[in-house]
């Protein structure tokens, strides 16, 4: 496991030398993304309003930013769980050439794959630390505030060093969380056991 | 008489204060976890979490920017008479709630299910949401809940009906397998603090769930000791799965396993389980018939528990 401090726009080489379980501070150029957004995009058939050219990091997330005296001020980050995106995914990191998700433990297969094919990477956190990461993060503009509100607006950020994060989908076909999943499965069976489960437990069917 | 004024500010700085003080119980429970961690990841975590929890208590900050749905418990002492009555002390509280979205201590969340409009003041139809339970005095004790959304519609809340053949094996089954499930895919923030609610109508047993979760402190036990016994079973062989802090692997995965129970039809066993994430915001206030005004650790909502 290494540690690694990337800059954005991320090239391919960036990517690639990231494995799962490395740990990640991202450093440039990013935007927030939401359903919304991308039900408006992909769904309803509006353009995208920035490019992602020099901007290849997303982070799904609903941050709390209030303007104080014209001053966009952020108030609490986090990022937010990646799998409710699954449906735009895929897309998304085609379409917006992106080589970045960050988000909240993990994203689907078929998001995965498209992942592996453009060179992308997943990251996630290992804690829930909003206030540590606000001085990570300056507000540059916004999106489609007006349209999708402010949580589901399209965010453009600028990190200094906003993390750690943990690779959880790397670009070469590895997954964190199924890993996770399995060490988990092979301890379950131990845990009814210790609850006096019987080891040929069958719910009586209910139901049809 | 208890005048509207005052409980006017209390329901607005007990929103504030369950947004951005976490409650020590659940505090403690973090130096406890990061004593025991052996997974540096896991450690560096709890350590982060705990920092960031702090520091949001000293600059007024939300401790998570998913504020969740906004859930009000009402103690209501017996003669407690409150001017503008029960009916104005919810408008109240639906103000409350507004104010503090505008002040940046509640973020905008709430939204029409449908159409997705946003009244950007999380108010709407049914939410804030108003439990109540009647006790003797002439006090109220006004809890606030920010339920957040990963841990209450994101995999956390689940319920199925055990049939009385399948018994206790089949309740402590059905718990396992919701919590391995609701940490998968990003669902929940472990530790979690588990709520369990056995019996009575699908419905009973979801909000008894949801109210062990969120109400109930950390280290507190079921007055019965058979319930008791079977917490201190789930809490254990829970934290043996190794899911650990954001489901990344480590010693804890919960921080407690509260169960609650109703009496159930002999049809069958209601049962459901609810998360509350490990930055669980609570926050409790009383208030007495001479308008004195104590804030409170614990919201004692279950009677000594």
């Amino acid at each position: 496991m290494a540690d690694y401090h990337l800059k954005s726009p991320l090239l391919d080489s960036d990517v690639e030398q990231l494995k799962i379980g490395d740990v990640v501070y991202i450093n440039g150029p990013a935007f927030t993304c939401r359903s919304r957004l991308q039900r408006y995009v992909f769904d309803e058939g509006f353009e995208l309003p920035f490019s992602t050219d020099e901007r290849n990091v997303l982070i799904h997330a609903g941050p709390i930013i209030i303007n104080e005296a014209g001053e966009w001020e952020l108030v609490s980050f986090m990022p937010t769980s990646s799998i409710r995106f699954e449906k735009w995914g895929a897309r998304s990191v085609e379409e917006w050439g992106l080589k970045l998700i960050c988000g909240k433990t993990t994203m689907g297969t078929a998001t995965a794959a498209m992942m592996k094919e453009k060179k992308c990477v997943h990251i996630t956190p290992c804690s829930v630390s909003p206030n540590l990461w606000s001085d990570s993060i300056r507000v540059e503009d916004v999106h489609l505030l007006e349209e999708l509100g402010s949580i589901e607006a399209a965010w453009l950020f600028d990190l200094q060093e906003l993390g750690p994060f943990i690779v959880d989908i790397d670009c070469w076909g590895n997954n964190l969380f199924d890993q996770y999943r399995s060490r988990v499965d092979a301890k379950r069976d131990e845990a009814y056991k210790k609850l006096d489960i019987p080891e040929d437990f069958k719910y009586t069917k209910l139901y049809g | 008489m208890i005048n509207k004024e005052v409980y006017q500010d209390v329901i607005f700085e007990t929103i504030g204060r369950g947004s951005t003080v976490i409650p020590q119980d659940v505090r403690d429970a973090f130096i406890r976890a990061i004593d025991r961690e052996t997974a540096p990841d896991a450690r560096t975590g709890l350590e982060k979490t705990l920092e960031s929890i702090e520091l949001s208590a000293v600059n007024q900050r939300p401790a998570c920017p998913d504020t969740g749905w906004p859930l009000f418990y009402f103690k209501v002492g017996n003669n407690c008479v409150l001017q503008g009555g029960m009916l104005e002390l919810e408008e109240s509280a639906r103000q409350a709630v507004s104010r503090a979205t505008e002040k940046g201590y509640l973020r905008k969340t709430m939204k029409h299910p449908l159409t997705g409009y946003d009244p950007g003041n999380n108010i709407g139809m049914n939410i804030p949401d108003f439990t109540y339970q009647f006790v003797p005095g002439d006090f109220i004790e006004i809890t606030y809940v920010a339920k957040g959304g990963g841990s209450e519609c994101f995999g956390g809340t689940r319920s199925r009906v055990v049939a009385f053949a399948d018994g206790v094996a089949g309740i402590k089954k059905f718990v396992v397998d919701s919590f391995i499930d609701s940490t998968r895919s990003g669902a929940i923030c472990p530790p979690s603090m588990l709520g369990v609610g056995i019996g009575g109508t699908a419905n009973i047993a979801a909000n008894l769930a949801k109210e062990a979760a969120c109400l109930r402190i950390i280290g507190s036990k079921h007055p019965e000791a058979a319930i008791a016994e079977i917490e201190v079973e789930l809490y254990e062989a829970l934290n043996s799965l190794g899911i650990g802090i954001m489901g990344l692997g480590g010693e804890t995965s919960v921080f407690a396993v509260n169960i609650e129970y109703a009496f159930t039809h002999i049809a069958g066993i209601a049962c459901a389980t609810s998360s509350n994430c490990m930055v669980a915001r609570r926050a409790t206030t009383r208030i007495d018939a001479d308008g004195s005004v104590e804030q409170l650790d614990d919201p004692n909502w279950f009677n000594g528990r």
